[in-house]
Order: C-alpha cells, then sequence, then structure tokens
C-alpha cells in the first residue's frame, strides 16, 4: 500500500514532467534544438501564475496568465534571438537557450525577490479511495494537465497550423515547397510551448515553494522524460514523464528525496546507451 | 592593493587552468563539456578531504587530478557514442549529479554546511609572502598546462583530435579510433580542472556544494568563446575579461547603491546570459566550424 501511495504520488509528479517534456519535444521536433530555456520559462510560468492569482484570485486566470505570458515571453525569445540562429549549429542554439534561460532567471529575480513564495492554496482533507489517499488539489492540477493536453493536442492534430506543424517537423524543407511558411509555424510553436512550460510551472509552483531557481531543477527530469519518450513525440513525452515521476517517488525510500535528480540522469543515460540517438534514432518530428 | 591584485590574480588563473582544459576538450577536439564544473568540484573536495586527513599538499592535488580524470573517464565511455547535443546535456547533468552527491553525502563532505578550515598552501610564510608564492605556484602549473596544450595541438595527436573536430567520419575512415582520442582529450581537460579545483580549495579555505553550480562551467564558456575557442591565447585573454567582469560588477555596488548582493548575483547570471547570446549571434567565429589557428 506504501508503494502504491508513493506510484500515485508519483504520477501526479510526473504530470509536471510530462508538461515540461512535451514543450521540449515540441521545440526539438519542429526547431530542432534542445531548449535549456524550458526550466526557466516554467520559472517565469510560476510567478506569472502567482501574480495572476494574487491580482484575481482565481486559478483559472493564473493558469492563463502563466501560459499567456511564457508564451509571448518565449515569442520574443524566438523573434529576437533563435530565429537569427535558424542556419545555424544545433550548439549555437543550445548555448543561446542557456543565455535566454540565464536572462529569465536574473529578471525574475530582480523583479520577484529570491524569497520563497507560494500559492495561498485553501487546505483539504484527502479523499480516501481503498486506502489511496488522494489530495483535491492533485486531482484539480491532473485536470488542468489534462485540459492542457487536450487543447495541444487538438491544435496539433485538427487544425491547420497544427498540421503544418507537424509538416515541417516531419520534413521542414518538403513542408517549405508545399506551400507552408515556416515563419508562422514558428510563431505558433513558440507561444504554444511556452504556454505548455507556463502551466507546467504553475503546476510544480502549486505542489512546491516558487524561487528564481526552482524550474531549472526541473531541467533534467524534463529532458529524460524528453529523450525517454522518443524526442519529437508528444504522446511519448507525456506518457515518459508519468513513467519518470512513479520511477522517482518509488525509489523514494532505497535512495533518498535528494537523488530524485540523480535517478533522471541515470535513467537518461541508460535509455541513451541503449540508443545513443535517443529512442527514435534521429529525429521524426511531431506525429 | 597589491594583495587584492594577487587575489584576483589567484582566482583569474584557476580560470585560465578552467578555461585550458575545456580549449582542449572543445576548442581543439569539439566536445561539448557542460560539465567542468563537476570535475572542478571532484578535484576541490578530493584535496581538501585530503589534506585536512594528514596527507601533505602533493598529494591531494595528485589526488584531485587523478580523481578527476577518472570521472571523466566513464563519463566518456558512456557519452562519446551521443549526438552532440545529447552529450552536452549528459555532462550538464553529470555535474548536477556531483552537486547533488556532495550535498548528500553528509559523512564525508557536511552537505551544505561545507568544509571550513582547509589548510592554505605556505601558510609558514606569512599573509602576503604565502601569496605570492601561492600566485607564483599557480602561475607555474598554468603556463606548463598552456604549453602542454600547445605541444598537444601541434602533435600528430593534435592534428587527429582537429581533425575529429572537424569530420569524425572522415577520421574513422583513416582508420583512426575517435572514441579513444575523445577519452584522453576529456581525462587529460577533467585532471586539469581537478587541480584548479584543488588550488581554489586551498586558496578560498572554505568549500560548499553552492560554489560548484552550472554558472560556473558556463563563466568557463563565456571566457573561452569571448577569447576566441581553440586558442590558448584566447583562454587566458577570456579570463582576464572574465575576471574584470566578475569583479568590475563589484565595483558597480560601490558606485550605484541600493543593489543588494542577491541582486547582485541575478545581475552576474544576467549579464553572463547576455554575454553568451550576443557573442553566438554576432561573434561567432569563436564558436561555430572557423576555428582560427594558434
Amino acid at each position: 500500500m506504501f508503494y502504491a501511495q508513493l506510484f500515485v504520488n508519483g504520477l501526479f509528479q510526473g504530470l509536471v514532467i510530462g508538461l515540461a517534456a512535451l514543450s521540449i519535444t515540441l521545440v526539438f521536433g519542429i526547431a530542432r534544438f534542445p531548449n535549456a530555456a524550458t526550466g526557466d520559462s516554467m520559472t517565469l510560468g510560476a510567478y506569472a501564475a502567482l501574480a495572476a492569482h494574487k491580482a484575481s484570485g482565481s486559478f483559472i486566470v493564473a493558469g492563463l496568465g502563466a501560459a499567456g505570458a511564457t508564451g509571448i515571453v518565449l515569442l520574443l525569445a524566438y523573434w529576437s534571438v533563435f530565429r537569427k540562429l535558424a542556419n545555424r549549429s544545433v550548439v549555437a542554439l543550445l548555448v543561446a537557450s542557456i543565455g535566454i534561460a540565464f536572462v529569465l532567471r536574473a529578471a525574475l529575480g530582480v523583479a520577484f525577490g529570491h524569497g520563497q513564495q507560494v500559492f495561498q492554496v485553501p487546505l483539504s482533507r484527502p479523499y480516501l479511495f481503498g486506502g489511496l489517499r488522494i489530495l483535491p488539489l492533485d486531482l484539480q492540477m491532473a485536470l488542468v494537465a489534462l485540459v492542457t493536453l487536450i487543447a495541444v493536442f487538438g491544435l496539433l492534430y485538427l487544425t491547420a497550423i497544427g498540421r503544418q506543424m507537424r509538416a515541417v517537423a516531419d520534413n521542414r524543407d518538403l513542408a517549405r515547397v508545399s506551400g507552408i511558411r515556416p515563419g508562422r509555424v514558428m510563431i505558433a510553436l513558440w507561444l504554444l510551448a511556452g504556454a505548455v512550460a507556463g502551466i507546467a510551472g504553475m503546476m510544480l509552483g502549486m505542489k512546491t515553494i516558487v524561487t528564481p531557481e526552482f524550474g531549472w531543477e526541473m531541467l533534467l527530469p524534463a529532458f529524460t522524460a524528453a529523450i525517454l519518450g522518443g524526442i519529437g513525440s508528444p504522446v511519448g513525452a507525456v506518457v515518459a514523464g508519468l513513467i519518470l515521476g512513479a520511477m522517482q517517488e518509488v525509489s523514494t525510500p532505497f535512495v533518498g528525496f535528494t537523488y530524485k535528480i540523480a535517478i533522471a540522469f541515470l535513467i537518461m543515460l541508460a535509455v541513451l546507451l541503449v540508443r545513443p540517438r535517443g529512442l527514435f534514432g534521429r529525429v521524426e518530428g511531431v506525429r | 592593493m597589491e594583495a587584492y591584485l594577487v587575489a584576483i590574480g589567484i582566482i583569474a588563473l584557476i580560470y585560465v587552468l578552467l578555461s585550458l582544459g575545456l580549449t582542449l576538450q572543445y576548442g581543439l577536439t569539439g566536445l561539448i563539456n557542460f560539465g567542468h564544473v563537476g570535475f572542478f568540484a571532484i578535484g576541490a573536495y578530493t584535496s581538501a578531504l585530503l589534506v585536512l586527513n594528514g596527507a601533505p599538499f602533493i598529494v591531494g592535488f595528485a589526488g584531485a587530478a587523478l580523481l578527476a580524470g577518472v570521472a571523466a573517464w566513464p563519463i566518456g565511455l558512456v557519452s562519446l557514442r551521443l549526438r552532440d547535443d545529447y552529450f552536452a546535456i549528459v555532462t550538464l547533468g553529470f555535474s548536477e549529479v556531483v552537486r547533488i552527491v556532495l550535498t548528500s553525502e553528509r559523512w564525508l563532505t557536511k552537505g551544505v554546511q561545507g568544509i571550513p578550515g582547509i589548510p592554505r598552501l605556505y601558510s609558514g610564510l606569512g599573509g602576503a609572502a604565502g601569496q605570492l608564492a601561492t600566485f607564483a605556484t599557480i602561475l607555474a602549473v598554468t603556463v606548463v598546462a598552456a604549453w602542454m596544450i600547445l605541444r598537444i595541438a601541434r602533435s600528430p595527436f593534435g592534428r587527429i583530435i582537429e581533425a575529429i573536430r572537424d569530420n569524425e567520419e572522415a577520421v574513422q575512415a583513416l582508420g583512426k579510433d575517435p572514441p579513444r582520442f575523445k577519452i584522453q582529450v576529456l581525462v587529460v581537460g577533467a585532471a586539469l580542472a581537478g587541480i584548479a579545483g584543488a588550488f581554489y580549495a586551498h586558496y578560498i579555505t572554505y568549500i560548499v556544494p553552492e560554489q560548484y553550480i552550472p554558472l560556473v562551467t558556463f563563466y568557463v564558456w563565456m571566457a573561452i568563446i569571448m577569447g576566441g575557442v581553440g586558442r590558448v591565447s584566447g583562454a587566458v585573454i577570456g579570463s582576464v575579461i572574465l575576471m574584470v567582469f566578475l569583479e568590475g560588477s563589484r565595483f558597480i555596488r560601490d558606485i550605484v547603491p541600493g543593489i543588494s548582493e542577491v541582486d547582485m548575483a541575478s545581475v552576474r547570471i544576467g549579464l553572463v546570459g547576455l554575454l553568451l547570446i550576443l557573442f553566438i549571434i554576432y561573434r561567432p567565429q569563436g564558436l561555430m566550424g572557423d576555428y582560427t589557428k594558434r
């Protein structure tokens, strides 16, 4: 029962990792580089949500604030930085994304200070499901994650811009000669990847305490899930996030709380050892 | 004032040592090591613990180089098969895991409290003279390291690693074994970082895991990108600019009142980020492709 409880808790944690991994995998599939600014984008989302929540008292407004602010900031990052590096090596983009991550963290540190901030979440009694204790907050957040996922997959698979995004992910040159304008696709990509990261950040912030560094700490688990799920596969990213979250929680009694990130790292190494180019051998894009 | 300059000189030389390792790994061989600070940390803790337990300094320093080098070996082994960007993420992850281990294994490292009272080099000579002797020692080590890397670069080994950087498949087609060379380069660069760590521990005399955050790695990256990637002189000049940047931001606080220590830390991180972005966009020669000759 103890382990079942940990497993379930892990699944809820995994939702956050899965959303962060989804943001990474979208960027990797379409813009073709590992976006190291994902973690600090989550931090931005958390602070935006805090501000929106304080102003409105509504968690829905907070979520919209997180998604909107993070999406817009990443779009600005694309316009001012990533677009200029479009024809350069992956490493140039990776280094630039680390630069963006640092700038974001610095701006948040100056703007909101380095103290710990928390969401004012009402205390509530956990539900009991045959001995499993589940917090209402966890269920609400699972709902938020689910709505986010439905929105993302709906956009990717049901709309014209989503089809274009998948086409660019699949074969950029072919997409271009088919008359798809990459600029529009990139705008949609960065808004979407930012919104997803922002919501992941808000969820992480509601479960823990918000500091200017806390999103960065999620970067390794998120990359691990993105790689584990097969880079460029949105469904894989989310599933891998859930698996990783559960594995981290269940292993905690054995290795201790602090080694969570080390576990993510070891899993990443193990996956990459078996498939050195990622699970799917090459970047196959969003499918 | 002189003491201050010598102190800055020592720290600058520590960064030169770190930059030289990265110059060998990235500048010459093209290995994107985002985990340099991990080897720096291993060196610092190894030497500090050895010397605190009664070992002579030379054993501490040798242990630092050895353990940092040995730590690089499995990392190299597992990650050399990876694509560039995965290699970068794996090395970044490695350095974070080192920091977690340093934080968690309190029996060895005293966790977040850190290890105080690490003996200084030449403490018998007294303050100013001891500091000067420390400076002379690290200068000598740095000169030897720089000379070694120049020698490596001009040797047949150097031609192979540069060929690996430029076209790994071609090197493989010639019957050479790129992974073997890459691992050697990783181990040597890590050992240099380990020595830098030992100097740091015995100079600062107090180490905590918090000193070994990824930002330090990116300070070194900033130094070699600014100085010119793949050049020994670039590592030196870049480290000097970095030092001016780090120390200069301290004076900003004196000129502009009301900036707190934590705000200054944020401003520094932001400036590092901004410089990385600007150099990548506007001065890419150092970083991408067009490696200038020594």
